[in-house]
């Protein structure tokens, strides 16, 4: 991965996450503040319906104190008998409103019963008794009809005429008619459990138009207000449909739970708004992202580009070319970083431009080192001859003849050997560029052996060739080639003067060739490996320390590479990779 | 010339007075002819001939003869020159079928009807212009369980959850008599011997032997003045454990609450009709009153009929009708010796 890609990956990352908690940020503080303000709508909703409900608690209570107050009660009260006014009850509640009501006795037995008119004799105990509905106002109430149980929000009201007493008990249903009745905000609806049966029931649930549709949501809540009686709020839906739900139990004059009143607010509209910002959000956060990307792209490059440069150009200075500078003005980090690079490398032209200097000379030390001594060896035996030829002259005449004969011929060995010293050093001087054509290696090492043949058995070295017969053809120079082989099988004999053996070996490797030349001789040690190609090294006494510098001049003119390997008495292995 | 002290004159005077109004009192009183009695009637008779058996208007056969007759509606009744015994008062009587007893006792308040059916409503309620005519307790209302309520236990415990006292003095106004008997008292002399008290507790006790399919029973009335006592009764049969569910008149009910009229004053004859009104066996021809209690007891055994009271029937009658009651003990309309005050020829 590049830097530059690095860079950018980080960059839009940040971005991203940035964005991204912006957008969390902004989403989740405007979610708060709906959450509040929805809230405060659903307080001031609940508190109307508290409102709206102890409204129509005071309207069942005034009731039934004018139906306490009327003549009607009055005579019965005053009547001897009260059973000709078993009917009475229906009349009064039909008129005043009510869809309960009951006269009862002193004793708790039933006058009339408007709900229940067969009901009359039947005793309401509580109302003689310790209830507590007195100073209660109207209260909730589980009243039994025909039919089974209903719930009501009554009121008692007490008729004192004289000694005698009779109750007033009277009320709403409250049921499907009662939540219809109810003036409701917008967006408000009112749910009621009646809390008639031992479990919960969805039959019992009912809302200003009947059974409740969809009543599964609202069985938990129920439960755990018949559980747990207290007010809470709890969301029920989702989506566009979801509704906060104020949980009102509703409780008797024991405390006993007669009921649930369940009052909705939608949530549509803040869900709607919730979900139109998000969406604006996301597009704006999406929209963001990109330029976001955008930029960083651009500071990417912007930031990159004289790093390009650098890398450029330190690619050149590591392909050799030291010349190579970075052009940038900036007064940045970048640009002090281009500036040292520029003086870095010009540094290193001037170090190098010194060490050459300095192996040039070291060169010609060595050069002149090995010229005095290779000169040196064929000098001092004809300085000797020369010596001993004027001693003759002058002290022997009768030998001079002799001493001349001798003397000339060994003049004629040394010169002949300082021509020969001459020679490589030419040699060596004068290697050319390789002539490239396709050879076959097996070829020219077949020559070889051949040629070297008799000088090997005199050496009693038995030679050993290892052809591939699938050697192909690679680009090289036979002249050149063949040298470096001749070269390798002379160091070979050189090593191994007591006799040995000699294996030449070619196979093809990775779409060059490798050939090796191994010998059995007295071996090399690391520190000799190491040093053996270094010009003018040498193992053997009488070498020029040239011929295997010069092996590895030509391996590597030719593109190729050779390695030694050799441990002392074990022998030595020369490889050439070529191709 | 005589001279009167002035007390004496005075006293001469309230003598006068005295003798006037008493003389006008007693033409007053004094049957005459003329006039057209108004009756009206909740029953509408919807044959084409009018009705030549039973209480009411065929009663009227022997000394008026129908001169109208609008199946349904209205009847006109003239009275016989040639009667039997002797010529009627009234000129005719004009009968409107069909009124409901609300409006029958607001056309006697108005004058607008002489002779109307009361219910037991309108007995209590004050009147002072006018006269309360009532029968003998003729009127049987009784609970009649169809036959496939073959489980007598269902039977006896909704006999025995039905507090009588409470319907008789609350929706009943006290009027009538708790009875446990078909015939009334007044017709067998011993309808005081079968039991009329409740017993919840006897009730409950059958009832929870019971098993729970045949605890529901259905209860339907004949008439729609019986609504707040089959009510009542299904209250009381809730009390015992029964699930008693009313209706107005349904043929598949399992028990009817229904009102049988006694036509005799017969016992055995009044028994033997009560019995085939009701679709009982029809009871051996007694000739004593114990045989005819045996009989009697012998048909409620089973609680297959339940009776709970005897009433009678009520007639408000206008103060300007006399020479009353125009009604028998059997309720038997006996108008030939009405007059109709102020009314003259």
């Amino acid at each position: 991965m590049t830097f530059r890609t690095r860079l950018l990956l980080i960059l839009t990352a940040s971005v991203i996450v940035s964005v991204g908690l912006v957008e969390w940020l902004v989403l989740s503080t405007t979610r708060d503040a709906f959450e509040r303000v929805e809230a405060q709508r659903v307080d001031a909703l609940v508190a109307q319906f508290r409102q709206e409900f102890s409204r129509r608690g005071s309207d069942v209570v005034r009731a039934v104190q004018g139906i306490a107050r009327s003549d009607a009660l009055l005579n019965i009260a005053l009547a001897s008998d009260s059973a000709p006014y078993y009917n009475e009850a229906s009349g009064l509640a039909s008129a005043n409103g009510l869809d309960l009501l009951e006269i009862v006795a002193a004793d708790g037995a039933i006058v009339s019963s408007a709900e229940w008119p067969a009901r009359f004799g039947y005793k309401e105990d509580w109302l003689a008794g310790t209830a507590g509905w007195q100073n209660r106002g109207a209260f909730l109430r589980r009243e039994e009809l025909p039919d089974g149980f209903t719930l009501g929000l009554a009121a008692v009201a007490e008729v004192r005429a004289g000694d005698r007493t009779l109750y007033v008990t009277g009320g709403q249903r409250l049921d499907r008619a009662f939540l219809s009745s109810l003036v409701l905000p917008a967006g408000m609806r009112v749910l009621l459990y009646r809390n008639l049966s031992d479990g919960v029931s969805a039959a019992n649930l009912t809302d200003s138009s009947g059974a409740v549709a969809q009543p599964e949501p609202f069985l938990p809540v129920i439960d755990e207000a018949r559980r747990n009686p207290h007010e809470f709020g709890r969301e029920v839906g989702s989506g566009p449909a979801e509704e906060t739900f104020h949980i009102i139990p509703l409780q008797g004059l024991q405390n006993n739970l007669l009921g649930v009143l369940l009052v909705g607010s939608s949530r549509r509209e803040m869900v709607e708004l919730e979900a139109f910002l998000r969406n604006i959000g996301i597009i704006l956060a999406g929209a963001g992202i990109l330029v976001g990307v955008a930029l960083s792209w651009w500071a990417t490059t912007r930031v990159t580009r004289p790093v390009h440069a650098l890398v450029a150009s330190a690619e050149k200075v590591a392909a050799g070319n030291w010349n190579a500078t970075v052009d940038l003005a900036s007064g940045d980090e970048i640009g002090q970083l281009a500036r040292a690079f520029n003086r870095m490398t010009q540094q290193l032209l001037a170090q190098r431009e010194r060490l050459v200097q300095a192996e040039r000379v070291a060169a010609w030390r060595e050069l002149a080192r090995r010229l005095a001594h290779e000169l040196k060896n064929p000098l001092f035996p004809l300085q000797i001859t020369v010596e001993n030829m004027q001693r003759a002259r002058e002290w022997a005449p009768e030998q001079f003849e002799e001493v001349f004969r001798e003397g000339t011929e060994t003049f004629l060995a040394e010169i002949a050997k300082l021509k020969q010293i001459i020679a490589r050093f030419s040699d060596f001087a004068k290697m050319p560029a390789p002539e490239m054509q396709p050879v076959n290696l097996n070829q020219l090492v077949d020559e070889t052996m051949r040629l070297f043949e008799p000088q090997l058995q005199e050496a009693r070295i038995v030679p050993r060739a290892d052809l591939d017969p699938e050697l192909p053809s690679i680009p090289a120079d036979p002249e050149q080639i063949t040298w470096v082989l001749r070269n390798l099988v002379l160091n070979a004999i050189d090593a191994m003067p007591q006799g040995g053996s000699l294996t030449i070996r070619t196979a093809a490797r990775n779409g060059g060739v490798r050939m090796e030349v191994r010998d059995t001789g007295h071996g090399l040690t690391a520190e000799e490996c190491e040093r053996l190609f270094t010009p003018y090294y040498t193992t053997k006494t009488h070498g020029t320390g040239l011929g295997l510098a010069i092996v590895q001049s030509v391996v590597s003119d030719h593109q190729g590479h050779i390695s030694v390997e050799s441990q002392p008495g074990k022998g030595t292995a020369f490889r050439i990779d070529l191709g | 010339m005589i001279s009167l002290p002035a007390n004496t004159l005075l006293m001469c005077l309230r003598w006068f007075a005295v003798l006037s109004a008493a003389a006008l009192a007693v033409a007053a009183t004094r049957p005459h002819y003329g006039g057209t009695l108004r009756v009206e009637v909740a029953e509408s008779i919807e044959t084409a001939d009018p009705p030549q058996i039973g209480p009411g208007m065929a009663d009227l056969g022997g000394a008026f003869s129908v001169t109208r007759w609008e199946g349904g509606h209205a009847a006109v009744y003239s009275a016989g020159e040639s009667a039997e015994g002797g010529r009627p008062f009234l000129d005719s009587v004009e009968i409107q079928m069909g009124r409901a007893l609300r409006d029958q006792a607001i056309d006697l308040e108005t004058g607008k009807a002489d002779l109307v059916e009361l219910g037991l409503a309108e007995i209590r309620r004050p009147a002072p212009a006018r006269k309360i005519w009532n029968t003998a307790p003729v009127r049987l209302i009784a609970l009649s369980f169809a036959p496939r309520v073959t489980d007598e236990r269902v039977r006896e415990a909704l006999a025995l959850s039905v507090d009588r006292g409470a319907i008789h003095s609350v929706l009943l106004q006290r009027q009538g008599e708790i009875s446990g008997g078909l015939l009334p008292q007044w017709i067998s002399g011993y309808a005081f011997l079968f039991s009329t008290a409740a017993d919840p507790a006897r009730a409950r006790s059958i009832v929870s032997g019971l098993p729970p399919q045949a605890r529901a029973v259905t209860l339907s009335f004949e008439d729609p003045w019986l609504r707040p006592m089959a009510e009542r009764i299904a209250l009381n049969a809730r009390d015992a454990g029964l699930s008693v569910s009313t209706a107005g008149s349904n043929p598949a009910a399992d028990v009817r609450l229904l009102e049988v009229r006694i036509t005799a004053s017969d016992p055995s004859v009044a028994l033997a009709r009560t019995a085939a009104t009701l679709g009982l066996a029809e009871p051996p021809r007694a000739d004593s009153p114990e045989a005819l209690f045996t009989a009697e007891r012998a048909l409620l055994e089973g609680f297959r009929v339940v009776p709970l009271f005897h009433l009678p029937y009520f007639y408000g009658v206008s103060s300007r009708v006399r020479g009353g009651p125009g009604i028998t003990p059997l309720g038997e309309w006996r108008f030939e010796n009405l007059w109709l005050e102020g009314s003259r020829p």
